[in-house]
C-alpha cells in the first residue's frame, strides 16, 4: 500500500481573487476538512456583501478592454492555461483527492475533463463567428455578431470542484465576457490553484475572479444589476431558486440540478462488460455525482437471469475496496463529509422502514485500507425489492446505494424512469439495437447512456438535463455554452 | 494483492519497464559486444512507460472505469532481473526472454481485461505487445549467433 504524497502540506486561510489580485477577506472563516483523514486543510473565508461587490466592480472594469481583446489574443491565454493545468495536472488531480476524498483515478480524470474544455473554448476565434446574408433585399445585407454580455457569475458544487467550474468560465473569458467564480466552501482548494494559474497565464486583472463563500455570495450576484447571467450546478431546490432569482432580475441563467438515473439492464446485455460499467455508475465519487446510477432496473421475467445476475452485482460490490483516495489501491473514498453520509444514512433506514429488502448492508463499521477514522466512511449498499413510491426509489440519495427495482418489460422500464420528477443521466445495457433506439427515444432524459454507465457529454456536446435536473434554456459546455455567453446582435446595412 | 483500479496498473507498468531497463543496462555492461543492442531496450522500456503514462493521462475520465476496469495479480508476472556475478551469455539472454515473457503476459492480460471498458489504454498495452514481439526475436536471433 503505497500513499501519494499530499500536496496540501500547511493549513492556510484562503483569500480571494479580486481584480488580479489575492484579498484577505474579513468574513468568517470555516475549516476544509479531508474527510479521509478528519484532518483541516485550510481555512476557507465566507465572504460578505461588500467583498462580492467589489469582484463585481472589478469584473466590470476590466469588461470593456477585455471585449475589446481580439479572440486570438484571449485564445492564447486559454492555450497557455491549458499547457500550465498540463503541467500541474497531478497536483490540482492530488488536492481534489485530498479534500473532496475521490479516488485519484477519478480524480485525474475530474482534471482532464476540466482541462478538455479550456481546450474546446480555444477555437473560439471560429467558435463565435458569426454568419452573413447578403442582398437580403437589393442593396441591402444582413448579418449576426455574437457578442459579450459582461460579468457572470459561476457557482461550483462540492462533488467536482475541479471540473464544474470549467464547464462555464473558459467559454464565458474566450467570448469576451468577465467571470466571477464561487467554489463550494466545502473544497474550494483545487478552484484556488486554477485561479493561481489564471493569474499565471497571463489573463487581465478582472477578467477571473474568485470569491470564495456561502449564500450572501450566491444572493449578491442573484440580486446585483452589473451581473448578466449565472452558471450553477447544485441542488434541484436550490437550482429553482436560482432559476427564479434570475428570472426576477433577468439575468440569463443554466441551473443544473439534482438527479435520480435509471439504468435499465436488458436480458440480452453483456453481463461481463455491464457489471464493472455498473461499479462506476452507482459507487464511483462514492455516488456522489448527479450522473450515479441510482436504480438498477431489471429488464424481463426471467427469475434465473435475475437472480444471476444480482449474484454477480452484489460480488462484485462486496469486493470494493474502501480508503483514502491517494492510495491508489482504493476503488471507493468517503463521503465529503458527516453529515452527508448522515443523510444517506436516514435513505437506507427508510428503505428498510418502506418495506425494500437489504441485500447488501453499508451501514456499520466499514472495511478501509489504513487506518483512518470512520467518520466520513459508508459500505455500499444494494436494497432488492424497491418501487417508485419509497423514497429510496424516488429521491436523490447522492451516496453509495443501489436501488433495484424490475420491470416486465422494455416499456416499463422506461415508464418507470419517465415517471420520476428527475431526467438526467439515464442508461440502457442491452445488445439489441432495437431496444437501445426505442430506449433513446422514449426516454425523458437530458443526457442518455447506451451501454454506458455515466454519461458524461464530451467538452464539444451540451451537459444537458431534462425535468427537475436542468432550468434554463442553453447548456454548459461546447457550442451551447458559446451562445449562452453572447448575444445575437443582428446588423441590416443599407448605403445609400 | 489484486489490482483493480488504473492508476495501480499504470504504477505496476512504469515498475515493470524501470525493472527491465536496470537489466538491460546490466547486460549492456557485462557483455559490451551487444551493448547497442541492449542500450536500445532501454530507450524502448523508457519510451513504452512514457506512452503507456501518456495515453492514460490523455484519456482518464470519470465517465470510464477507471477503479474497476482490471483483476491483476502481480505476483503472476513477477521475474528476477538480477543476474549473478558469472553468468554465461546464452544464460543472461535466457533470462532477458523469460522477462520478455512475463512482461508480454502482463500487457496482453492487462488489454484483455479492460478491451471492452477503457478507452485507449488498452490499445496502447497492446501495441506493446505487437513491438516487444520484435525485441523477442532479436533476443532469439543473439542467442543463435552467441550459441
Amino acid at each position: 500500500m503505497a500513499i501519494l504524497e499530499e500536496p496540501i502540506k500547511e493549513v492556510k486561510t484562503i483569500k480571494n481573487f479580486i481584480g488580479g489580485e489575492w484579498v484577505e477577506s474579513k468574513g468568517e472563516i470555516k475549516d476544509v476538512v479531508n474527510p479521509a483523514t478528519g484532518k483541516a486543510i485550510a481555512r476557507v473565508p465566507i465572504s460578505t456583501k461588500e467583498e462580492i461587490e467589489a469582484a463585481i466592480e472589478a469584473a466590470k472594469e476590466a469588461f470593456p478592454d477585455w471585449r475589446r481583446t481580439t479572440p486570438l489574443s484571449r485564445t492564447r491565454r486559454l492555450f497557455r492555461l491549458k499547457e500550465l493545468l498540463e503541467e500541474n495536472f497531478e497536483e490540482i488531480s492530488r488536492i481534489q483527492t485530498q479534500e473532496h476524498g475521490k479516488t485519484i483515478d477519478e480524480s485525474r480524470g475530474e482534471t482532464r475533463r476540466g482541462i478538455e474544455n479550456v481546450e474546446v473554448a480555444c477555437g473560439i476565434p471560429t467558435l463565435m463567428q458569426g454568419y452573413f446574408s447578403e442582398d437580403i433585399a437589393a442593396g441591402i445585407d444582413e448579418w449576426v455578431i455574437p457578442t459579450p454580455l459582461g460579468v457572470f457569475g459561476i457557482i461550483g458544487p462540492f462533488n467536482f470542484p475541479f471540473m464544474i467550474p470549467l464547464w462555464s468560465a473558459p467559454y464565458a473569458v474566450a467570448t469576451g465576457n468577465c467571470v466571477i467564480v464561487k467554489p463550494s466552501s466545502e473544497d474550494p482548494n483545487s478552484q484556488i490553484r486554477l485561479a493561481e494559474l489564471v493569474d499565471e497565464a497571463g489573463f487581465p486583472p478582472g477578467v477571473w475572479n474568485v470569491v470564495n463563500g456561502g449564500r450572501t455570495v450566491v444572493s449578491s450576484l442573484l440580486e446585483h444589476p452589473g451581473i448578466a447571467g449565472i452558471a450553477f450546478v447544485g441542488s434541484t431546490p436550490t437550482a429553482k431558486i436560482i432559476y427564479k432569482g434570475c428570472g426576477e432580475t433577468g439575468k440569463r441563467v443554466i441551473a443544473q440540478g439534482g438527479a435520480k438515473n435509471f439504468m435499465a439492464v436488458m436480458p440480452d446485455a453483456n453481463v461481463s462488460a455491464t457489471i464493472p460499467a455498473l461499479m462506476t455508475s452507482f459507487f464511483g465519487n462514492t455516488g456522489q455525482r448527479c450522473l450515479s446510477g441510482a436504480v438498477l432496473v431489471i429488464v424481463g421475467e426471467d427469475d434465473s437471469f435475475y437472480n444471476d445476475f444480482m449474484d454477480k452485482v452484489v460480488a462484485a460490490v462486496s469486493r470494493i475496496i474502501i480508503g483514502y483516495g491517494l492510495d491508489d489501491s482504493v476503488q471507493m473514498g468517503p463521503l465529503r463529509d458527516k453529515e452527508k453520509k448522515e443523510r444517506v444514512l436516514g435513505y437506507i433506514e427508510s428503505g428498510i422502514q418502506q418495506g425494500a429488502k437489504l441485500r447488501l448492508d453499508g451501514r456499520g463499521k466499514v472495511k478501509i485500507v489504513g487506518d483512518y477514522p470512520q467518520t466520513c466512511f459508508l459500505g455500499p449498499t444494494i436494497f432488492e425489492n424497491v418501487t417508485p413510491e419509497m423514497k429510496i426509489g424516488s429521491e436523490e440519495i447522492f451516496g453509495p446505494v443501489m436501488s433495484v427495482m424490475r420491470a416486465k418489460n422494455l416499456d416499463e422500464a422506461i415508464e418507470i424512469a419517465n415517471a420520476n420528477p428527475f431526467g438526467n443521466g439515464n442508461a440502457i445495457f442491452t445488445s439489441s439495437g432495437k431496444s437501445a433506439r426505442e430506449f433513446q427515444y422514449q426516454i425523458t432524459s437530458g443526457n442518455v447512456g447506451i451501454n454506458i454507465g455515466i454519461v458524461a457529454p464530451m467538452a464539444f456536446f451540451p451537459f444537458s438535463g431534462m425535468k427537475d435536473s436542468f432550468f434554463g434554456t442553453l447548456h454548459t459546455q461546447g457550442r451551447e455554452a458559446v451562445r449562452f455567453f453572447t448575444e445575437s446582435k443582428v446588423v441590416i446595412q443599407r448605403w445609400l | 494483492m489484486q489490482m483493480h483500479t488504473c492508476s495501480q496498473i499504470i504504477g505496476f507498468t512504469r515498475e515493470l519497464e524501470n525493472t527491465s531497463a536496470k537489466f538491460y543496462e546490466a547486460l549492456s555492461q557485462k557483455f559490451a559486444k551487444e551493448e547497442d543492442v541492449f542500450l536500445s531496450f532501454v530507450k524502448e522500456n523508457k519510451k513504452y512507460s512514457a506512452e503507456v503514462e501518456r495515453t492514460y493521462y490523455g484519456v482518464i475520465t470519470d465517465a470510464i472505469e477507471g477503479c474497476f476496469a482490471f483483476d491483476i495479480n502481480p505476483d503472476e508476472y513477477a521475474f528476477q532481473a538480477e543476474l549473478p556475478e558469472k553468468v554465461s551469455y546464452a544464460e543472461a539472454l535466457d533470462r532477458a526472454m523469460e522477462i520478455e515473457d512475463k512482461i508480454i503476459k502482463f500487457y496482453s492480460d492487462a488489454a484483455e481485461q479492460s478491451k471492452s471498458l477503457m478507452a485507449d489504454v488498452p490499445r496502447a498495452f497492446a501495441m506493446i505487445v505487437k513491438k516487444r514481439g520484435g525485441r523477442v526475436s532479436m533476443l532469439q536471433s543473439l542467442l543463435g549467433k552467441g550459441a
